[in-house]
This record gives C-alpha cells, structure tokens and sequence, in this order.
C-alpha cells in the first residue's frame, strides 16, 4: 500500500489549525445559544414540580391554599352567582394565550433540535434536483446538437450537390467550345489549301 | 435545574469561542458550526447524565469533535459532486488553488473521521487545536507517553487511509489504532 507523505499531511493539518471563524459569525454562535439556553429556562420542568411539591413547606402550603379555596367557595356559594359569561371568556383569552405562547416555545425547541437535520434534508433535496435538471439539460442539449449538426451535414451536401452540377455544365460548354474551335480549324486550314492553290494556278 | 442552566452558561462563557473555533475547523463552514453548537448545548441540557460529568470541559469537547465527524460522514453520503462549487475556507489565492486546497482539507477531515474515537480526539487536539502532549495528557487523564503514542498511530493510519485511494473512505471507523 503507498503511503503519502507525512510532511504533506502536517502542511494539510498547520492548514486546518489557522482556519479561524470570523467574530461576527463567533458572536452569533454565542448569542444563539444564549437565546437558546434562556429559553429552555422558562419552559416548565416535571422534574422541578416533582422535587418542589416534596417539600414540606410546600403541603402547609398546599393545605393553606386548599383552605382558602374552601373559605372562597363557601364565600361564593352563600353569595350571589358570579357573572359566567365574562368568566369563561376571560379564562377562554388566558387558556389560548398561554396554549399559543406554549405552542411557540415548543416549536421553537423541536426547530432548533432539528435545524442541522432540516438543513442537511434541504441541502440533499437541492442537490438532487439540480442533479435531474442538469440531466435533463445535458439530454436537451444533446438533441438540440444532434438536430443542428444534421441541418449543417444537409446544408453541406445541397452545396456539393449544386457545385457538381455548376462543374458537369462547365465541363460540357468546355467541351462544346473545343469541338467548334476543332471544326473552326478545319474549315481554315480547307481554305487555306483552297486559296494556295489557286494562287499556284 | 437552575445549577445546571448556569453550569451551562458558564461553559458557553468559558468554552464557547474555542469550541465554536473546533467546530468550524472540523466542519470548514462558519454556519454549520453555528448550527452544530446549538445542537450541542441542546443535547447537553437535556441529558440525563449531566450532573454525573466529572470533567465537563472534555466532554463537550468530546461530544463537539463527534457531532462535527458525525455531520461529516452524513455529507459525505450525500456527495454529488455538487458541493465542490462551496466557498472554499481559506483565501488569497486563485479559485482552483482555493478548490484544489479545501479539497486537501475535506480529505484529510475524512481520513480523521474514521480513526476511531479516543485516537481521533488526541489527534484533533494535538493537529488541529494545536494542544502540546503535557496539556492533552493533564485534560484526558492520560500519560503524554500514551498521547504521544495515539497520535503517531493515528497519523500512520491516516497515512495509509490517504495513500489507498479516497474509494476507501467508506464512513466507518478503523479498529486497527488502538488497541
């Protein structure tokens, strides 16, 4: 097995040691695991509740508050009958505010999660659609040269064709010329010897 | 809860640039690292094991080094050949000196993803981060005899894996590093 040079190796690596983010794009990260961090804060823990509600202090309580609540529901039952219209619609606004802002911070919790993974399915979905359009491109484009290379072998052979026929007509008002020039020179030279003997006479 | 959130925050404090710096490095894209760290604070927050770390600085570190490997094997399962058109890290120099360089740099990053984990993160800390055998040894519990020793292993692999042909980087770790 060959093997690559060592110094090569240790060039690639010094290379990869001097690869330094910007300081922008190092605050940016910061920030956004910051914000990230921040709001996993406020997000309620079953564990937190749990621990809490063993604590002693936490059952006085929970007996104090269960007793208030008896005192106010004998209050509001010996008094007269709350107004049931605005309470459901007041605890209507406050459920579906707190479900929306919860909604909100779980989506953004499972984003954030997932956000390489989205990112990485985004990036295969793109590269394979370029992919296919580069296929398809590079099929078209194939065609389209195939179609043009015929038109220009056709428009070559019309051309051949017609410089033939020009040269066949040519050739023959060549030979045409040559066969009148031939007869041309017989009939001189006929007279000629018509006229020398004439003279001789 | 509230220990935990602020261990984390101190971390990020402490550790945060630096380990952002590896990420980059290991990725060579400033917003995949981004991408990357977040994922690993989230991890780190919801994990089951984080009051039972002994040394949170080394593995964060360690967990850093996989996530980065991890994202590049899944790349590289994903290569069409499109992604040579990427910015390229480095710069002053021509755009094939800068393809030509990053493809070095993607290469030699896949070599190294499939030396096997503890050979890997020596190698990282010595090569990329640049970290002497003393303070490797001191961080990872370890002799730097024994530091020395993994790493000149995991340089005569990566030598083979390079001098093979790059057909045989097929995503899976060597055994043969360490024993």
């Amino acid at each position: 097995m060959s093997k690559i040079d060592e110094n090569q190796i240790r060039r690639r690596l010094k290379l990869l040691s001097q690869v330094e983010p910007t300081s922008e794009a190092t605050d940016r990260a910061m920030e956004r695991v910051r914000n990230t961090l921040t709001g996993k804060e406020n997000r309620p823990e079953g564990k937190k509740v749990r621990t809490v509600l063993k604590r002693p202090i936490t059952k006085l309580a929970a007996a104090a508050v269960l007793m208030i609540g008896l005192g106010y529901a004998v209050g509001r039952l010996s008094a007269p009958g709350p107004d049931m219209e605005q309470l459901n619609s007041a605890l209507e606004t406050s459920l579906r505010a707190s479900l929306i802002e919860e909604m909100d911070r779980r989506w953004k919790s499972a984003f954030a999660a997932n956000c390489v993974q989205l990112k990485d399915d985004l990036q295969q979905q793109v590269r394979r659609d370029l992919t296919e359009f580069a296929v398809q491109t590079l099929a078209a484009s194939n065609t389209r040269t195939e179609q043009r290379l015929i038109q220009l072998i056709n428009l070559i052979e019309t051309a051949r064709a017609r410089d033939r026929r020009q040269i066949a007509a040519a050739l023959e008002k060549i030979e045409f010329d040559k066969s009148r020039l031939g007869k041309g020179l017989v009939a001189l030279a006929a007279q000629t010897s018509k006229l020398r003997g004439t003279k001789q006479d | 809860m509230e220990d935990r959130h602020g261990k984390l925050v101190e971390l990020l404090e402490k550790s945060g640039a630096p380990l952002y710096t590896l990420l980059t490095r290991l990725t060579l894209h400033e917003d995949v690292a981004e991408e990357l760290m977040q994922e690993l604070f989230i991890k780190l927050s919801n994990s089951s094991q984080f009051d039972k770390i002994q040394n949170l600085g080394a593995y964060v570190r360690r967990a850093a080094i996989n996530l980065a490997f991890d994202w590049r094997r899944s790349q590289k399962r994903n290569v069409l050949g499109l992604d040579r058109l990427n910015e390229p890290a480095s710069n002053e120099k021509s755009p094939l000196a800068k393809l030509v360089q990053k493809e070095e740099l993607k290469e030699i990053l896949n070599a190294i993803g499939q030396v096997n984990k503890p050979a890997r993160e020596v190698f990282v800390m010595r090569y990329i981060q640049q970290e002497s055998y003393d303070d490797i040894a001191k961080q990872l519990g370890k002799t730097p005899h024994q530091a020395r020793a993994l790493c000149s292993r995991a340089m005569n692999n990566i030598r083979n894996i390079l001098g093979s042909n790059n057909s045989g980087l097929s995503g899976k770790e060597t055994d043969n590093v360490e024993d």
